[in-house]
């Protein structure tokens, strides 16, 4: 039972990741008021990029960098389309996701399905006689732990330091951010590139380190949960740890419990993740709170001569 | 009862020759103009797995038929978008086009109709025609004889199978495996665990982490990523793939893949179309072993020549017709007779297998 148990607490870090950096990628840009749907495709740039590096036998440290490099890449774009030319942000996001799949797909054409060398875990081979937090610690990987302090970057950045807060005002009241000397676009420019970068960290997280291979289609709708965890989370990276990991650990669960044939529902468990997520990230944000914690210019376009 | 099977069976055969539109049993088909063939697929074709094994026959199809095919890629599975892309093949003159997935059936059926001069193709399609024959393959031939190859490596007597959905495509193949390993000893256990998805390397590769963390020393995969292969390797076990020979992903481990030669179905097939010689079979073609459609890639380096002897000793019996896995008796998971003794499960069953053989580890969901 014990090994069932950590078995499962030491696979729900890799299920949870990249969920989690897509999803503080996706506070950055929203917090600073750009609604940003863009994650899906930005991760499968990341993925592949990541992949197609390796697999050119550059280091697979280098491959995770291209992969971010690669997702701020098309986020400036999307930033670009957003905020400068002031494209409507919820259609710029949904074209961003098929053009980063479809760029993804066809740059992509040659690496498909060639399994390499990517990032290692701690330990390749959990020898069932360790102890369990030598056994728990072994199954995790270098990106595991990046993720974590990226968290506490995320967090800290948003609201300890000068950037941070000017980057919340852009996304709370744009007009008075304006009078106060902050660039609003610049500032959004960089929110969007740098969640674009975090997006496609979490991309080169599911080739270069967790599946070690690159297909079409294998972000397989993360981006879609990374989006709805944002606002599971109310934009704030602590609870999208919090979210993160409890999907991850209902993800993680259902196989288990199938591979030792507990008589569970199938479609029960496939349910699970969204329904507990969904449930506990609302309580938390029932519990103590006032009023909203949405971005009050989240999705609107800003126009210095609108100002009034 | 038998009165409704009687009428059952009278209904089947007005409806039958209903569909056929004749008084004529068989269904034939002439094509019109030289012969042009496209091939339309859901995703890449170059995908490593499903797709890349269709793509095979399609380039044997140009080589030994001398005929230049048409691709689409990417196509949904999506009646409106399936659609534009046969239209537009018809109107630039395709004569022969071959649909590659199962969500493509309806649509496909839709355009058979409006198009009655177009030769359609679709693998494991569940609709036919006049002018369309849907076709897949006899899998589970295949993965009885590397459960054979599985039972015979294993130390833990404990095997693994990462699968798709609980149908019945996908039951057959894990009740097969299971029952050639236990044809080899009767002890093995056989963990099969759903993604409940078709297309997930990642969440592929965790499932087959959570089997192979129950002790499993033989994992096989019924999709077609070949990340639960890499998993095993990273573990030292044994693993079996299947749709194209995966022993790239584990070169070490492998011991087989369950593979489809499309080319076995698709040359002959294409070729009585242009020859005026097709005639579209009414439930499908369903290709097994016997020629060749499925079979097993080459085996790895652990797999035994006393085992090698055996596969090819109950491939022969298969071949010949002497042979069907799905023989009784057979038990289900809970002990209870699935298939009495001396009986085989019939086509129509198969299609709706809905349990586990004994054996089995782990939860079939209820059906629908």
């Amino acid at each position: 039972m014990s090994g069932f148990l950590v078995g499962w607490l030491a696979a729900i870090p890799a299920y949870a990741a990249p969920l989690l950096l897509a999803a503080l990628g996706l506070i950055l840009s929203e917090r600073a008021g750009v609604l940003n749907l863009s994650a899906e495709g930005v991760m499968a740039i990341g993925a592949m990029t990541g992949a197609a590096v390796v697999l050119s036998g550059i280091a697979p440290t280098l491959g995770i960098l291209a992969g971010v490099a690669a997702g701020a890449g098309l986020s400036l774009v999307f930033a670009i389309v957003v905020v400068v030319f002031r494209g409507d942000q919820t259609l710029a996001g949904l074209t961003t996701v098929a053009v980063g799949i479809g760029l993804a797909g066809v740059l992509g054409r040659d690496y498909v399905q060639k399994p390499f060398a990517g990032i290692e875990r701690f330990g390749a081979d959990a020898a069932p006689a360790t102890g369990a937090f030598e056994r728990f610690f072994l199954q995790q990987d270098p990106l595991i732990l990046v993720t974590l302090v990226l968290v506490v970057a995320v967090w800290w950045f948003l609201e300890r330091t000068r950037a941070g807060l000017q980057l919340r005002a852009v996304g709370e009241d744009p007009g008075t951010a304006d009078v106060a000397g902050v660039d609003v676009q610049m500032v959004r420019i960089a929110a969007v590139v740098a969640g674009g970068a975090l997006c496609g960290l979490s991309g080169a997280y599911l080739s270069v380190a967790a599946s070690h291979v690159w297909v079409e289609g294998m972000i397989a709708g993360r981006g879609w949960i990374a989006v709805a965890l944002v606002i599971f989370a109310r934009w704030d990276a602590r609870r999208a740890l919090l979210g993160a990991l409890i999907f991850g650990a209902a993800e993680a669960l259902g196989p288990r419990l199938q591979a030792v044939g507990a008589p569970v529902p199938t479609y029960l468990m496939m349910m699970l993740p969204y329904a507990l997520t969904l449930a506990v990230l609302v309580l938390s944000s029932l519990v103590g709170r006032r009023g909203t914690d949405e971005p009050a210019a989240l999705g609107s376009i800003y126009l210095r001569q609108d100002k009034s | 009862m038998v009165k409704s099977f009687a009428s059952g069976l009278l209904a089947l055969g007005a409806a039958a020759t209903l569909l056929s539109g004749t008084a004529t049993s068989a269904w034939s088909f002439e094509l019109k103009g030289e012969p042009k063939v496209a091939f339309i697929y859901a995703a890449a074709a170059k995908d490593g797995g499903w797709n890349e094994a269709i793509d095979a026959g399609r380039a044997a199809v140009e080589k030994d038929l001398g005929l230049t095919v048409a691709v689409a890629e990417n196509v949904p599975e999506d009646a409106t978008k399936l659609r534009a892309a046969i239209d537009l093949f018809v109107k630039r003159g395709f004569n022969i086009i071959v649909g590659t997935t199962y969500g493509y059936s309806e649509p496909i059926a839709e355009a058979a109709k409006a198009y009655p001069d177009v030769a359609f193709l679709n693998a494991s399609g569940t609709t036919n025609g006049p002018n369309l024959e849907s076709f897949y393959a006899r899998t589970y031939q295949g993965w009885y004889l590397a459960g054979i190859a599985a039972g015979s490596v294993t130390q833990s007597k404990k095997l693994g199978m990462v699968a798709g959905f609980p149908v019945g495509v996908v039951n057959w193949d894990a009740n097969a495996f299971i029952l050639g390993a236990r044809s080899v000893d009767p002890s093995i256990e056989t963990v099969v665990v759903y993604t409940n998805s078709w297309w997930d390397p990642v969440k592929e590769g965790q499932v087959a982490e959570a089997i192979l963390d129950q002790n499993a020393d033989v994992l096989a995969t019924d999709l077609s990523s070949t990340s639960p292969l890499a998993a095993a390797e990273r573990r030292g076990a044994s693993s079996v793939g299947y749709q194209l020979d995966m022993s790239h992903a584990a070169p070490e481990g492998i011991l087989t893949s369950v593979v489809f030669h499309w080319d076995r179905y698709l040359v002959p097939t294409i070729k009585s179309i242009t020859d005026g010689t097709w005639t579209p079979q009414e439930y499908g073609a369903f290709e097994g072993i016997d020629n060749g459609v499925i079979g097993l890639a080459p085996f790895g380096k652990r797999v035994p020549d006393a085992a090698k002897a055996k596969i090819a000793e109950v491939q022969a019996k298969m071949v010949a017709g002497a042979f069907d896995p799905f023989t009784g008796p057979i038990e289900k998971q809970d002990g209870s007779v699935a298939v009495p003794a001396g009986e085989k499960v019939s086509d129509e069953a198969l299609w709706s297998m809905d349990y586990f053989v004994k054996g089995a580890i782990g939860t079939m969901p209820a059906a629908q």
